[in-house]
């Protein structure tokens, strides 16, 4: 089940010219396992940039970044989305970062920076000479006709979680149209990731969304290997493995509880805390912190796991499998909880694929898609598992599922841990003009990070997708149709991250 | 199909009894300065990537309010002036108290409002670190249960006594949090849970001037860690209180 290799993928580079993009992705995209990765831009100097598509070959576990460099003066480019959907936010990120402009975008507006709480002419990423395009005055979807009315709620919410705006259009009670409004939280990481010495990045890396620590830390580790061209030892690998499956069990333990919640279960809602609390417990065990912060490094993990504490994980992971299996149908069969969970915001397996839905959500909407699959750097589950309902109820069932593949994969591997080092020594520098991606299917889906050097070796661009940067649309296009009251246990189903969405 | 009400009595009481116990072995605390003489050797300062340590002659300044807890200091300290804290009270109620010293000053421990030592309802503001968000509702759960310390939270500001603060506090953000506070009525306090909310940790001098709570907010509480552990945010609600 588990294989261990480096981390390399194949990387090839295409330099195409902006009007070209988009029919390159787009055949590119029509070989069987090809998916649409990320898009950003990228400064050449104080005036050039390019518009970087990144493309991941599923099949074969290879990566392909097509640039496009812009003419000296273009502050636009022929925009992807109308033949690429998934694209829409990324070229909306971009216009914000760099000023640049996606001619032909279907829905352009400003999506990280808003002009009443940032300087109109502040593009952070762009070149100091780089021309650029204004950002104009945010206009949210105007839905019209008899009886329409409007909900605004946010940025700041009612419970204990993140900020971000949503804006219902409504008829009475049913919500016609939804649209997301986020970036309250940029804080800039992107930039900042340039800025620090390459060692100490990691540090930053991994709070992109840091209630996914492990993944991001991951992401930052392989990207970096992949850069210098080197592989962890298999140990390493082994213990990173138990760190990622160990934040997916306690993620989605925490989720079936808050669903529990959601609909006013209080069983659920009161059973499933502890058992988070539990993993957490566990998570503590490997690395020294209940979020499993500042674990995973490039070269290999910061500390070992002696062999009293692995007997320890694995008895504490056997004990946590026997409590969720008793609980869990107490949730997923309860004849009241199904009829509040089945068919409400139901997201098609069309749209879940043209928008590119990763993770749980893309898998409860027919996607089949799981990085861990394509990364060498995740074990994969046994049997990938899909559903095609696409509603909350499927998203409940996955989180469920994976909740088994991954006691599976922690026992597994604890029971199998190779005996090497735990680190391998990191060069001095980064070799120069090199790009280097890290893929990691993280506990909410597909988590890239993106790495390119200049000519002197530094870090020029550090992009970061988040899973929750596809699954925002999916959320959005779930709900319509379906009652305001419905939209936390929606929202809840989905569980994404605005930190990680805004950086 | 198994009975609900049967697996919560199975279940018994999950509310733990022990109070603000230490952390266990296995868990890195945030360092602390021993009294122990430093040698002046600067690998701390060297690999810390938050610019939280201070070395000058044998002299060592640790501000927690800018530290992860990463571990990095302790791990390098060869003279064991830096070493790893395992409590869990690590709230103070000044920015002064979180600068740690091995030749430390007089210390004058500032008083809290003792109006609100029995019950505090409060807002929680998330601007950027969801991790310390998940430590805040843990602190809610049933086996840390802040509310059998009077703690609640509440949805509205104006229902709140506190305003909790966790992340950097961006340019994003800043104007719904002081919008936020506006909307409280007095008295109110604020709580800075986390090195993000204390100082802009990582973020700090970014241009997202993402540097922490503003400083014209009158911060009852301090909260140092990465995330901070739920033990520790709870013992800042309660200093904040008045209690400890």
């Amino acid at each position: 089940m588990t294989t261990l290799q480096p981390c390399a993928p194949a990387l090839s580079h295409i330099t195409v010219t902006p009007a070209d993009l988009a029919t390159q992705v787009t055949a590119l995209l029509l070989q069987p396992g090809w998916r649409f990765g990320h898009l950003t831009a990228r400064s050449l100097d104080a005036r050039h940039t390019a518009i970087d598509v990144l493309l991941l070959d599923t099949q074969r576990g290879a990566v392909t970044c097509l640039t496009a460099p812009l003419a000296d003066g273009q502050a636009e480019y022929p925009s992807l989305t109308a033949q690429l959907p998934a694209a829409h936010w990324a070229e909306r990120a971009v216009g914000d970062l760099f000023g640049l402009r996606a001619v032909g975008h279907p829905r352009w507006k400003s999506m990280l920076l808003h002009n009443d709480r940032w300087p109109v002419d502040l593009f952070p990423l762009a070149g100091a000479a780089q021309a650029t395009t204004p950002r104009e005055p945010y206009r949210f979807l105007q839905v019209s006709g008899s009886g329409i009315h409007e909900i605004p709620v946010g940025p700041i919410h009612a419970g204990i979680i993140e900020p971000g705006h949503f804006r219902f259009s409504c008829v009475g009670e049913i919500i016609t149209n939804l649209e997301i409004r986020l970036g309250y939280q940029h804080r800039g990481i992107e930039g900042r990731l340039t800025e620090v010495p390459w060692r100490q990045a990691r540090y930053l890396a991994e709070s992109a969304s840091s209630d996914t620590a492990a993944g991001n830390a991951l992401a930052h580790a392989l990207a970096v290997e992949h850069l210098l061209g080197i592989a962890p030892p298999p140990r390493a690998a082994a213990l990173r493995i138990l760190a990622l499956e160990l934040e997916r069990l306690a993620n989605h333990i925490g989720d079936i509880g808050a669903l529990s919640g959601d609909i006013g279960y209080s069983p659920g809602a009161s059973l499933f805390p502890p058992l988070r609390g539990a993993t957490l417990a566990l998570a503590q065990t490997l690395t020294g912190n209940r979020r499993q912060r500042w674990f995973v490094q490039p070269g290999g993990v910061a500390r070992d796991l002696d062999d009293a504490r692995r007997r320890a994980l694995l008895q504490g992971v056997q004990d946590l499998a026997r409590r969720v299996t008793d609980h869990l149908p107490l949730v997923l069969e309860h004849a009241g909880v199904l009829e509040r969970m089945d068919g409400v915001g139901r997201l098609s397996p069309t749209l879940a694929r043209d928008f590119s839905i990763v993770g749980p959500a893309g898998r409860a909407s027919g996607t089949g898609y799981d990085a861990r699959v394509f990364s060498p750097a995740g074990a994969p589950p046994a049997a990938a598992t899909r559903r095609i309902e696409g509603d909350v109820l499927a998203r409940a069932q996955m989180r469920a599922e994976e909740i088994a593949s991954s006691v599976a994969i922690l026992t597994q591997t604890l029971d199998t841990l190779p005996d090497s080092p735990i680190q391998v020594a990191l060069p001095a520098t980064l070799p120069p003009d090199a790009v280097g991606v890290g893929v990691v299917e993280a506990w909410r889906g597909e988590l890239l990070h993106w790495v390119t050097t200049n000519a002197d070796g530094a870090i020029a661009r550090y992009a970061i997708k988040d899973p929750s940067f596809n699954n925002w649309t999916g959320l959005a296009i779930a709900i319509r149709g379906n009652l305001v009251t419905d939209f936390p246990l929606c929202n809840k189903s989905f569980n994404l991250s605005y930190s990680g969405n805004d950086l | 199909m198994r009975n609900p009400f049967l697996a919560l009595v199975r279940a018994g009481t999950q509310t733990l009894t022990q109070s603000f116990p230490d952390l266990p072995t296995e868990a890195t605390g945030l360092p602390t300065v021993t009294a122990a003489s430093c040698r002046g050797c600067g690998a701390c300062v060297a690999g810390c990537p938050t610019q939280a340590i201070v070395v000058a002659g044998d002299e060592v300044t640790l501000d927690r309010g800018r530290c992860l807890g990463c571990g990095q200091c302790v791990r390098c300290c060869p003279t064991g002036t830096l070493a790893e804290e395992r409590a869990t009270r690590t709230a103070v109620r000044t920015r002064a108290e979180l600068l740690l010293s091995n030749h430390p000053g007089p210390r004058t421990p500032s008083a809290a409002l003792p109006l609100l030592r029995r019950s505090l309802h409060v807002r929680e503001v998330s601007t950027g670190d969801s991790a310390g968000d998940l430590e805040v509702i843990a602190s809610t759960n049933a086996q840390f249960d802040v509310a059998r310390f009077g703690v609640h939270f509440v949805a509205s500001p104006r229902h709140a006594d506190a305003l909790l603060v966790t992340g950097p506090v961006g340019r994003g953000m800043r104007e719904a949090l002081l919008r936020c506070y506006a909307a409280m009525a007095e008295p109110r306090l604020v709580i800075a849970v986390g090195t993000d909310a204390i100082s802009g940790g990582l973020f700090r001098g970014g241009y997202a001037e993402a540097n922490g709570v503003p400083t014209d907010l009158p911060i009852a509480a301090y909260v140092p860690g990465a995330p901070p552990h739920p033990w520790s945010i709870i013992h800042g609600l309660l200093l904040a209180m008045g209690r400890d």
